[in-house]
């Protein structure tokens, strides 16, 4: 074996610190854009009413494609997502040669600047939607009716309720399943490492393959990761104790 | 007429015996890795079957060498990890000959000639290796295409972009997701005549040294090296390789150098 051997990690050290810096960019994208698709999946996901129009036009154009939507998303591996979006999804809607959003050679340009990044953030944060807006469905469904209720006697309008009454109250309960999910998003942005995405586990391909060493590389980019966690729970431990208060009898 | 009965099952009984165990010893059988998405050299049919120039050429050497083959599909990411841990017995996967991995494995003399060449969109101004430092190039993760674009780059410069098989790094080619890439020569154009709807142009350099596939084992297994180049040796001579050759590419069989 030879030993551990820093000059492979010392020589690609670049590619090291531009990987972290990439997961990191993707992972603060992803969270947030996966949280504000749950919070608006989660909430047409429960969306109903009692009776006229708005009963059918709720079930059927609201809650069933959110279902189908979430269904979808849970139901088949986001490494499949990823090559699905980037070979497939996003050269159809930009492509030098008639995409349907953007072509010509702005679209050439995008693509070879930007491609694997937007696709890799696209899907990762489509899939992030799928479960996160199970985490807000959860959280809204577990406060007690009765609080909806109230609010809605006051006057409140279904969306204050929402706003003012029933999310703050679920947002407590649901930032450790959240938090969850952020850590799950750190890791597996690793898979748009199959698209050509310079993140840190594409950096450890580029090593080992160079090398035939597997021990520096992946060891490397393991405790990487393992410091974007763990800074990423002690926020989430931060945000708990801060809106936890309410809970709490002084 | 009992003796003579006696006398024959013994001699069969006896010969069986000295035979078997002669048969086994002079015909080893290796293992051999090759990565399965490599046309021609080599890719799987949907029997799952492995097939190719390099998987015919391994089997006539073994043919001719004295060993049998066993092929076991090997996926290119770490196969050279598997000589050292006894997975594999040889690897034959379109391996090009460089110092970096003769540090790493032992090389058979050389069976194939590798070229290089850039391939770009066909309206690409990019007229050789030098053009390629302001372009997203494309390349096959630790391929020989890899080295020279990193020798041109800079190794750690992120404008390289690698992929995990060909077909792959020129999907994202067409796409318009990097501006050019550099691949073996013989897998280019055979994926361009099976791809007549992608338009690309070649742009060969003669910047790209000419380079050969071997045949890589572990360190130190002289026994089958020996096996290997004396197979190869005899394929050549009897025209097996022109056929093999003949058989998966138009052009003219290359005299291959002897090391």
């Amino acid at each position: 074996m030879g030993g551990f051997q820093w000059n492979i990690i010392s020589e690609y050290m670049p590619l090291f610190v531009e990987g972290t810096l990439m997961t990191l960019k993707c992972t603060v994208i992803c969270v947030i854009a996966g949280t504000l698709l749950g919070l608006v999946l989660g909430v047409g996901r429960l969306a109903e009413a009692r009776h006229g129009f708005y009963k059918y036009f709720l079930r059927y154009a609201v809650q069933y494609p959110v279902r189908f939507y979430v269904s979808f998303f849970r139901g088949t591996p986001l490494f499949v997502q990823i090559l699905l979006i980037h070979f497939a999804l996003m050269p159809m809607l930009i492509n030098p040669s008639g995409g349907l959003i953007i072509s010509g050679d702005f679209a050439r340009e995008i693509r070879s600047q930007y491609g694997a990044f937007m696709s890799a953030v696209l899907a990762i944060s489509l899939n992030a939607g799928a479960y996160v807006s199970e985490i807000f469905r959860a959280g809204i469904q577990s406060i007690d009716r009765g609080q909806a209720e109230a609010a809605r006697s006051l006057g409140m309008t279904y969306m204050q309720t929402l706003r003012k009454v029933v999310l703050p109250q679920a947002f407590r309960r649901m930032l450790p399943p959240l938090g969850n999910n952020a850590i799950a998003i750190v890791k597996d942005s690793s898979l748009a490492s199959a698209i050509g995405l310079a993140e840190l586990a594409y950096a450890a391909r580029t090593v080992s393959g160079a090398y035939a060493r597997y021990w520096e590389p992946y060891l490397m980019i393991s405790l990487i990761y393992w410091a974007i966690t763990l800074v990423l729970s002690a926020f989430v431990q931060h945000l708990e104790t801060r809106y936890g208060k309410g809970d709490r009898r002084q | 007429m009992l003796t003579k009965r006696l006398v024959l099952a013994a001699a069969c009984i006896l010969t069986t015996f000295a035979a078997l165990p002669a048969a086994q010893a002079a015909d080893p059988t290796y293992t051999v890795g090759a990565g399965g998405t490599y046309r021609p050299f080599e890719f799987e049919t949907p029997q799952k079957e492995l097939v190719g120039f390099d998987i015919d050429v391994i089997k006539a050497v073994g043919k001719a060498g004295g060993f049998n083959v066993k092929l076991v599909s090997t996926p290119w990411e770490g196969i050279f990890a598997t000589l050292d841990q006894g997975d594999r017995d040889i690897i034959i996967s379109g391996i090009t000959i460089t110092d970096k991995r003769r540090e790493m494995v032992d090389f058979s003399a050389p069976y194939f000639p590798a070229d290089q060449v850039i391939i770009t969109a066909p309206g690409a101004k990019v007229a050789g290796l030098a053009d390629l430092k302001k372009l997203q190039v494309g390349v096959v993760n630790s391929s020989t295409g890899d080295i020279a674009v990193s020798e041109e780059l800079g190794r750690a410069s992120t404008s390289i972009r690698r992929f995990d098989n060909t077909p792959l790094m020129l999907e994202e080619l067409y796409r318009g997701g990097v501006d050019a890439a550099v691949g073996d020569v013989g897998v280019i154009k055979f994926y361009i005549k099976s791809h007549p709807e992608k338009p690309f142009k070649l742009v060969y350099d003669n910047k790209f040294k000419r380079q050969y596939f071997g045949i890589a084992v572990k360190k130190g297994n002289k026994v089958a090296l020996d096996k290997i180049n004396t197979g190869l040796k005899k394929i050549v001579a009897d025209g097996t390789y022109a056929k093999i050759y003949k058989q998966w590419f138009d052009a003219d069989v290359p005299t291959l150098p002897q090391q």
